[in-house]
């Protein structure tokens, strides 16, 4: 018996126009590249994380136009237009976001792997709630897969975010 | 919450022992770390592997034609070729009675398990490497594949491996103290047989391995998700030679320099390791040979080459997503990846995707133990005899596992019960599937077997599960004896009794019984399970020479401290961290040492031309024990140096010297101090130097003491509902006791880690292959890593007994693992008051152990 044999696509390039962290690319890609792929390559940010490239573990999340996205389901050529947010793009001159100071605090992380998802995550999270339940907490954060840290130290993290951001202490 | 994490600055109150935030952070958390695949290396080209959807076939053909024309693509290698210029994995660490077959980075004529790679191809990107890959056309012969113990325990079955004795590879007996009179003596004998199925380690970054070749001089550097680069560097190194043995002895024959070099290493090693190797056990070696006395051919030449060479790789690991010990091996790709870049002569990456990673980053524990207490009727414990079954899968894991972890079981498996005899056979056999490397406490099924058998000795003799492990557990000054019966010795560090005492405590009974009938009356079952054990970590003295004589030779710790010429202080380790904070840590216990602030401290790794040997790097639950002892000693001994210094230029004693802040000054009076920037330029210009450290003390570290030991007692409560089957867990606590803490933040985090996986473990988690050794689970969707709806709080109780020494900190990267599965299942048991004997219980299984369905034939 052998393997069935498949011909390769053609390598024809589309135009589009990422919006990163507030800063234009014009770029032409490969319309199967993920968004992914090209945010990390082509404009050069490797904040975002690949942990499974099947959109289950949530390292990839950037913020699409506002909303949490999968990068690695996404192409890039679905991005055109779109305003994308990764982690890279939380800090500010005067410092890094509450939502990272509070991991930071709180010794959220270990490996860090899958940090830039749960950032994400949060930032949405607390935009959309400030004053999330620690059971809200967790439910919202169930897309994200930690293998370090068995999240306590996560929740506690986001908890603390709601502190520094003027949110009430739960 | 977080409020006692500290951004404490000063040296002066120290930082050992704070919850100091980690420094980590800085990078991690503004997405500036760089993991493998971030590296981005100028002109690299990308690999990918093409792999047998077999589970055990031959290979008539294989035609790499149409790939190798697909544009883009540079070179696609066939198994043959690339095991053509590359030698063999051969048994690194062996056993008596054990035969390990000999394998080659690719598989050639045959395919031994779903995902065995079979062609490499090496293109532009990494889209069209994977292009490539299905343009390759192999033609499969299909074989009848092992897919259980069972079968693999079946004689007659197709064989994996033809120098074998059916699919078993050694079997191997230990025996301590009378058996056969302590069974004959107790009362009652009960036997029964408990089965754990694979999991596996699943760290969030996958493996990857970046070779980039330089263009002039071939050299290698290899970077690597490795948690021990040293040993990577040797045995890519090893594996990569192509000179026949008599080439490379000739060469190395001729080169006077090396040759004498050489030769007084050898003789100042035999002088300090005499006794050592004199207790070398030989045994495995000669079964080894004994079934394959190739085995020897290629051990010569690879040893040769490495003498003959002239140059050797360099191995880097930068940051690294979690490993788990599934990093630690060396694997098949290092080797096929080193050797593509090597014959190209260009630099090629290889970044795993978590499919291949579910297929072969990494397995464990599928293992079963039939398990036989002698035990009186008062429940005092007599004797133990175990037959464990180990399944390895198709290649064995290098350089360790699984031979490794049977050793450790001989050592560990009585646990912190006393008992007049213990008698332990292990058999190793080979099935279709995936490699087992290490996993998070290796040996750990030992204490979830002998935990859940204790409960069922206990309900047998109508004892309770505390009333059993109180009478039996070693009590310091009352039964606590020198050393455990396998050899090990013991000092207060052992102190399981004080861990187990304290949760008791903190359980409250009366309310447990109020929390069982309320579930009941929701429809629900809720029960507690205890566990306890005892973890070498580091160990004592001879705590490797007891799991096998002669190992201890490998298992000290390097380090090194330097001081610049412009005063900054640079710690060399050889771990190789991957989320346990050792940078943050080692800058506590080294700006402690030195009297500076943190942020003064260089914490290098991960560079094997920049850090001393180390055969484990990072794994045992090392890091801080032996991995920071190592830190403290060199610092220490190099401020006492600084001092010197300092007080000749303060003209002062040595005894006044003060140093705050990194303030040397005379004790009182600080405003009239120097810095180890001055006394480092002091040196520097006295003896002319510029760029050579003006201070540097390197160290072998061999622990302390005779204890070492982290302990810990688990209590789970688990709460089922009968109606679908979900678990929750109301409360899990840990009672641990790994001596003084370092910062308890890390150390927090490493036992919720560990209780995390074991959740996983018991709950979510299984690598499933169906009988005919198909991977069923070769994505998230099946392989179910738990989330934070899963995963509760965990609460944690500290003990900190401490003991004789400097730097008395106990490993505790593994423990959490060790406990839960135990601590879980027994509370399952209690829950349905039923005695569970497997490991895995997702909903289903547990409503059929609660009677509520039918279960499955
Ligand atoms: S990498 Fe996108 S969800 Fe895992
Ligand atoms: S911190 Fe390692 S995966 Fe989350």
């Amino acid at each position: 018996m052998s393997q069935p044999s498949v011909s390769a696509a053609p390598g024809e390039t589309i135009a589009v126009n990422l919006q990163v962290n507030g800063t234009s690319h014009s770029l032409e890609v490969d319309p199967r590249r993920s968004l992914a792929d090209v945010i990390r390559e082509d404009v050069g940010l490797t904040g975002t994380h690949l942990g499974c490239e099947h959109g289950v573990c949530g390292a990839c999340t950037v913020l699409a136009d506002g909303e949490p996205s999968r990068a690695c389901l996404m192409l890039a050529v679905q991005a055109d237009g779109v305003e994308i947010t990764t982690i890279e793009g939380l800090a500010t001159d005067a410092g890094m976001h509450p939502v990272q100071q509070a991991m930071h605090d709180a010794m959220s992380f270990q490996c860090a792997f899958c940090s830039p998802g749960f950032l994400m995550s949060t930032v949405a999270l607390l935009r959309d709630n400030p004053e999330p339940t620690e059971a809200e907490i967790r439910e919202e954060l169930s897309g994200n897969l930690c293998r370090c840290t068995g999240y306590q130290s996560i929740v506690d993290g986001v908890e603390t975010a709601v502190q520094l951001m003027g949110g009430k202490s739960s | 919450m977080s409020s006692a994490t500290t951004d404490r600055q000063s040296s002066g109150l120290g930082f050992v022992g704070q919850r100091v935030k980690r420094v980590e952070d800085e990078r991690f958390l503004v997405g500036e770390g760089k993991f493998i695949a971030d590296l981005n290396h100028e002109g690299m080209l990308h690999a990918a592997f093409a792999r047998s959807p077999f589970a055990h076939a031959k290979i008539n053909s294989i035609d790499v034609a149409a790939a190798s024309r697909l544009p883009g693509v540079v070179k696609v290698f066939t198994g043959a070729e690339l095991n053509a210029v590359t030698n063999p994995f051969i048994p690194f660490f062996t056993v008596g009675g054990l035969y390990t077959p000999l394998y080659s980075c690719m598989s050639d004529d045959r395919v031994r398990h779903i995902g065995d790679p079979v062609a490499l191809v090496v293109a532009e990107s990494r889209y069209i490497a994977e292009d490539a890959l299905e343009l390759i056309e192999v033609d499969y012969e299909d074989l009848e594949a092992i897919g259980s113990i069972d079968a693999a325990l079946k004689p007659g079955r197709t064989q994996l491996w033809e120098k074998a004795d059916g699919n078993v590879l050694g079997e191997f007996t230990d025996t301590f103290g009378d058996v056969d009179e302590a069974f004959n003596q107790a009362d009652r004998v009960i036997t029964k047989t408990f089965d754990c199925p694979r999991q596996s380690n699943q760290p969030m970054e996958t493996r990857g391995i970046a070779v980039v070749v330089d263009p002039t001089t071939g050299h290698l550097d290899i970077h690597s998700t490795s948690q021990a680069p040293h040993f990577k560097k040797w045995a890519i190194a090893a594996m990569l030679v192509k000179d026949s043995t008599a080439a490379s002895l000739a060469k190395f024959a001729r080169n006077s320099e090396r040759r004498s070099a050489f030769l007084a290493a050898a003789k100042d090693f035999v002088a300090a390791n005499k006794e050592k190797m004199a207790q070398q056990d030989n045994s495995g070696m000669v079964s080894q040979l004994k079934k394959d006395p190739s085995t020897m051919l290629h051990q010569l030449r690879m040893g040769a080459g490495l003498l003959a060479a002239d140059d050797y790789p360099t191995v880097m690991a930068a940051d690294i997503g979690g490993a788990f010990g599934s990093k630690g091996p060396v694997a098949r790709e290092d080797v096929a990846v080193a050797a593509a870049a090597s014959e190209l002569g260009r630099s090629v990456q290889w970044i795993e995707d978590r499919v291949e990673n579910l297929l072969d980053g990494g397995q464990a524990r599928e293992e079963r133990f039939t398990m036989s207490v002698a035990v009186d009727n008062d429940g005092m414990l007599k004797g133990l005899r175990v037959d464990a079954v180990l399944d390895q899968g198709a290649y064995t894991g290098f350089p360790v596992a699984p031979a490794l972890i049977a050793l450790l079981w001989k050592v560990y498996f009585p646990g912190p019960y006393n008992l007049d005899a213990f008698e332990i056979t292990s058999k190793i056999v080979t099935t279709n599937k995936g490699r087992v490397v290490p996993y998070r406490g290796p040996w750990a099924n030992e204490t979830w077997a002998r935990e859940r058998m204790l409960d069922l000795v206990a309900a047998e003799l109508g004892l309770t599960p505390v009333e059993i492990r109180s009478r039996n557990v070693m009590r310091e000054g009352v039964s606590m004896p020198d050393a455990f019966i396998t050899g090990p010795t013991i000092d207060e560090t052992m102190s399981v009794a004080k861990t187990f005492d304290r949760a008791l405590e903190m359980i409250d009974f009366d309310q447990l019984k109020r929390d069982k009938a309320d579930a009941e009356g929701r429809g629900h079952r809720l029960g507690l399970g205890i566990a306890s054990y005892h973890e070498a970590a580091p160990g004592p003295p001879n705590f490797f020479s007891s799991v096998q004589p002669g190992t201890d030779l490998f298992v000290y710790e390097d380090g090194r401290a330097e001081i610049g010429t412009d005063g900054t202080i640079r710690m060399f380790t050889s771990q190789s961290p991957h989320g346990q904070s050792h940078q943050t840590t080692y800058k506590q216990v080294a700006a402690d040492e030195f009297g500076v602030k943190m942020e003064d401290v260089e914490i290098v790794w991960g560079d094997t031309d920049r850090t001393q040997f180390s055969f484990l790097g990072t794994g045992g639950s090392r890091g801080g024990p032996m991995g920071g002892g190592v830190m403290r000693m060199t610092a220490r001994e190099l401020r006492q140096q600084v001092e010197k210094v300092a007080a000749d230029m303060l003209e002062a004693s040595v005894d006044d010297i003060d140093i705050i802040d990194g303030n040397i000054h005379v004790a009182g009076v600080p405003s009239r101090g120097i810095s180890y920037a001055d006394v480092a330029g002091k040196v520097a210009a006295d003896r002319n130097i510029t760029d050579e450290p003006a201070f540097m003390e390197a160290m072998k570290y061999e622990g302390v003491g005779n204890g070492g030991w982290s302990v810990a007692t688990h209590v789970a409560w688990v709460d089922i509902d009968l109606e679908t089957g979900e678990v929750e867990i109301p409360r899990y606590l840990v009672v641990e006791d790994c001596g003084p803490i370092i910062n308890p933040g890390v150390v927090d985090g490493q036992v919720r880690g560990g209780v995390a996986q074991g959740i996983g473990a018991v709950f979510y988690e299984r690598t499933h292959y169906d009988d005919n050794a198909n991977l069923m689970s070769t994505t998230y969707m099946d392989y179910l890593v738990p989330t934070a709806m899963e995963i509760p709080n965990i609460e944690i109780e500290h003990m900190e007994t401490l003991t004789e020494g400097e730097n008395d900190a106990r490993g505790t990267g593994e423990g959490g693992m060790i406990g839960a599965p135990a601590a879980l299942t027994n509370a399952v048991s209690d829950a349905l008051g039923v005695q569970v004997t497997e490991q895995y219980l997702p909903p289903y299984r547990l409503l059929e152990l609660a009677g509520v369905i039918e279960p499955e034939k």
